[in-house]
């Protein structure tokens, strides 16, 4: 079941220097949010709040109404899937161990795990014979797609995904996030989404938080955001609207 | 050409050097992964604590081997005054202890690099996911991070076995077993088949144990567990052949401890403790003789009961043991060590055996005699032309000071040479005068003269049988030997080990020095 979230005033701070200030934020359930802004603008950082593989300094987040907080760290991530940053397959474990590890660390049993494996290998439309294959095999699209299945596949209500179109060509790209867009609604999740690119963002989300040195400077829908008359908006959006314009007029 | 023979005598002493060898080298490597991976661990998440670590097992890493096992022994006897006086027993501070810590020691480095490089390996991406996803951090470093980093960190074992087998050869000079005992006395007595022997057998152990760990390592990496256990049975076989001979080789229940003869690691010595050993048996006792001991190991070895006699030389007594800068007639020194040995050292005087082994310089008998040179007194009148051949150590000891200061001898050349190339350089013409050692074996056979020392300037190195503390009564079955070996005899034996052609092994020249012994 998708979650709410709900950010309290919070703030993080690294080697003295806050990375996250005064974050007031509420997420509804089933929203598909993309996280953007400039490298070191606190993204990364607020999505990993948000599984509190960083605890902030102050401030509560809560989810579903209850302090995140209140119980272990490890728990709570295995109720919450999580796609990193370059994917990090475990290399010495087979594509179907990497899906069900954290049914694994949950405890279920070999066959309900490799029936959740077939599963999830469908979901993310890759042939079954890939649950035998070890990682080293698989192309970057497809250790995406595998990322993707082993975040989803404890059934998580709560989807974090790390720049997980970073390393992969265009194709590849818009095959992924056509996957994500359509998991995130056949599974009734809600979705956070870091990325740097303004235009993944913007077609993908439907809604766009915007961060700069640690604070929240915009949070709107992708249509609002292009009318956003900012310069520091618009300077973020410039680039992607300049492309898609050039785009646009060769197609005629 | 080697002879058969020779290659029988060093095969023969194969198994059990072999097992003793495998035996020190696998405790050290065991102890010191006992060691390092709870270091490894504990350096996780902590970059300080990790250089600082990494730093000290590469400072240990500098120290020659050789010194890090002489270093343990006075740490060892220390150790055991101490925990004499606390708990009333002490603990064996030569033989296995010092060798197994200073190796294990030596084994750190490699597997602390090993693992701490193999932890590091580990990509980042790999440990967020495996955050992320709720591993614990034990999770993470069980099923993540020790798998991923198990290559190097095997890597780093391999190196550490390597290394280990490598330096135990030279626990022989802390008086451990080991392969090492063929290596050193085959350098000393120019026995080549004891040389190659226990080389060989060295390499050929580090080459297999190499092999052994990369079965496993790699066996493990590709899952295909035939491969590994096939490593890990040839490994276990390797144990267990060293357990077997051990267990054969253990003393009888009843019999008590045999007597432990001492020798330091050249020739001479290594033939009067065959020779005493031969005396003991003779008297019905068990007897082993430890040699190869280092210079500095015996005398210490033999005050705390590690062993129970050996040989030594009054003017190294006079300065180690008594602690004297001077320079005393030679009745003297021997008078002097007979009574002061006992009251501080508890160590008797069991013989003089009646020959020296002292510094002294030589010239070949036509050039002495043409220059009419028998002292050092006439040497100093026509030293001015004449060029000094000298041992690599010999400028820079006290007995060249005192030659000086006596004669006022001056040299047109000195030039220091290795043992053998001086020799070449006397006999070849390159040199007028050489330092020698009186009983040196080649004294007789180079036709060379000693000259002697009007002034007494330098110490007399008279040979004692030395009895410690833990055997008095050898002192009585010894007493035969006072005064029984002359120089020229020992010159004799000496030179039949130390020459080229138709060698003898030291028991050998024991056998002939003992029938000549009895002539008398």
């Amino acid at each position: 079941m998708a979650v709410t979230l709900e950010y309290q005033r919070i703030n993080v701070s690294r080697g003295g220097r806050p990375v996250l200030v005064d974050i007031d934020l509420q997420i509804a359930a089933g929203g598909l949010v993309a996280l953007t802004g400039a490298s070191g603008a606190g993204k990364s950082t607020l999505l990993r709040v948000t599984n509190r593989l960083i605890a902030p300094a102050s401030g509560r987040l809560l989810i579903d109404g209850a302090d995140a907080a209140a119980e272990p760290g490890p728990v709570l991530r295995r109720r919450i899937g999580y796609a990193a940053q370059g994917v990090g397959l475990f290399p010495h474990w087979t594509v179907a161990d990497n899906i069900a590890a954290v049914p694994w660390l949950n405890g279920e049993s070999r066959r309900m795990r490799t029936q959740l494996v077939a599963e999830m290998l469908d979901l993310v439309e890759l042939p079954q014979s890939f649950a035998s294959r070890m990682p080293a095999e698989l192309s970057g699209g497809q250790a995406s797609r595998v990322g993707l299945a082993r975040a989803l596949a404890a059934r998580p209500g709560l989807l974090l995904l790390d720049e997980p179109f970073a390393a992969l060509d265009p194709e590849t790209r818009t095959e992924l996030a056509d996957r994500i867009e359509a998991l995130h609604k056949a599974q009734g999740l809600t979705t956070l989404l870091v990325t740097h690119d303004l235009a993944d963002a913007l077609t993908r989300a439907s809604r766009i938080l915007v961060l700069e040195a640690g604070r929240l400077i915009a949070d709107a829908t992708p249509a609002a955001l292009v009318a956003d008359p900012r310069p520091a908006v618009q300077a973020l959006i410039a680039s992607p609207l300049d492309q898609a314009r050039r785009l646009v007029r060769l197609t005629g | 050409m080697i002879e058969a023979a020779a290659w029988d005598r060093a095969i023969a002493l194969l198994p059990d050097r072999t097992a003793a060898h495998l035996g020190v080298s696998a405790a050290a490597v065991g102890l010191a992964l006992l060691i390092a991976v709870p270091t490894v661990l504990a350096m996780v998440g902590r970059p300080r604590l990790r250089s600082a670590v990494l730093t000290a097992a590469a400072v240990v890493q500098t120290v020659p081997a050789l010194a890090l096992l002489a270093l343990f022994y006075p740490l060892l006897l220390a150790l055991s005054a101490l925990t004499e006086r606390l708990a009333g027993f002490g603990v064996p501070a030569l033989g296995f202890l010092p060798s197994l810590l200073a190796l294990t020691l030596y084994a750190l480095l490699p597997l602390l690099r090993g693992g701490a490089d193999g932890l590091a390996s580990v990509p980042p991406a790999t440990l967020d996911a495996a955050d992320g996803i709720g591993m614990t951090r034990g999770q993470r470093l069980l099923h993540v991070e020790l798998p991923m980093a198990a290559p190097v960190i095997m890597g780093g074992l391999r190196t550490a076995a390597v290394w280990t087998i490598g330096a135990a050869t030279l626990a022989t000079t802390v008086g451990q077993k080991s392969l090492g005992d063929l290596i050193f006395a085959g350098l000393q007595l120019e026995d080549w088949a004891l040389v190659v022997t226990g080389c060989l057998a060295a390499a050929a152990l580090a080459i297999v144990t190499d092999m052994a760990l990369w079965r496993v390592e790699t066996g493990i990496a590709a899952r295909r567990w035939r491969k590994a256990g096939l490593g890990a049975a040839l490994l276990a076989a390797m144990v267990a052949v060293v357990l077997a001979l051990w267990w054969n080789a253990r003393p009888p229940d009843s019999a008590e401890r045999p007597v432990v003869v001492g020798a330091k690691s050249f020739g001479e010595q290594y033939i009067l403790a065959e020779l005493i050993a031969a005396r003991l048996r003779e008297q019905g006792l068990a007897v082993t003789v430890r040699s190869g001991l280092g210079s500095a190991v015996a005398f210490r070895a033999l005050t705390a009961g590690d062993i129970d006699l050996y040989v030594d030389y009054s003017g190294t007594l006079w300065a180690n043991a008594l602690e004297r800068t001077d320079v005393a007639p030679r009745a003297t020194m021997i008078a002097t060590l007979r009574a002061e040995l006992p009251e501080r050292h508890r160590v008797q005087v069991a013989a003089v055996l009646g020959f020296e082994n002292a510094y002294a310089l030589a010239m070949q008998r036509a050039d002495a005699e043409r220059l009419g040179i028998t002292s050092l007194a006439d040497l100093a009148r026509k030293s001015g032309r004449l060029r000094l051949a000298t041992d690599t150590e010999f400028q820079q000891r006290e007995e060249w000071a005192a030659l000086q200061r006596a004669y006022g001898l001056r040299f047109a050349r000195l030039t220091a040479y290795t043992p053998t190339l001086m020799v070449r350089a006397l006999t070849g013409g390159e040199a007028d005068v050489m330092t020698a050692f009186s009983s040196d074996g080649r004294i007789a056979a180079d036709d060379l003269v000693l000259l002697t020392d009007p002034a007494g300037a330098l110490p007399s190195y008279d040979a004692m049988l030395l009895i410690g503390p833990t055997r008095p009564e050898l002192a009585r079955m010894l007493q035969g030997l006072e005064r029984s070996v002359p120089v020229e005899a020992m010159r004799e034996a000496n030179w039949q080990v130390d020459r080229a052609t138709d060698k003898r092994t030291p028991e050998q020249a024991a056998r002939w020095l003992a029938a000549r012994i009895r002539d008398r």
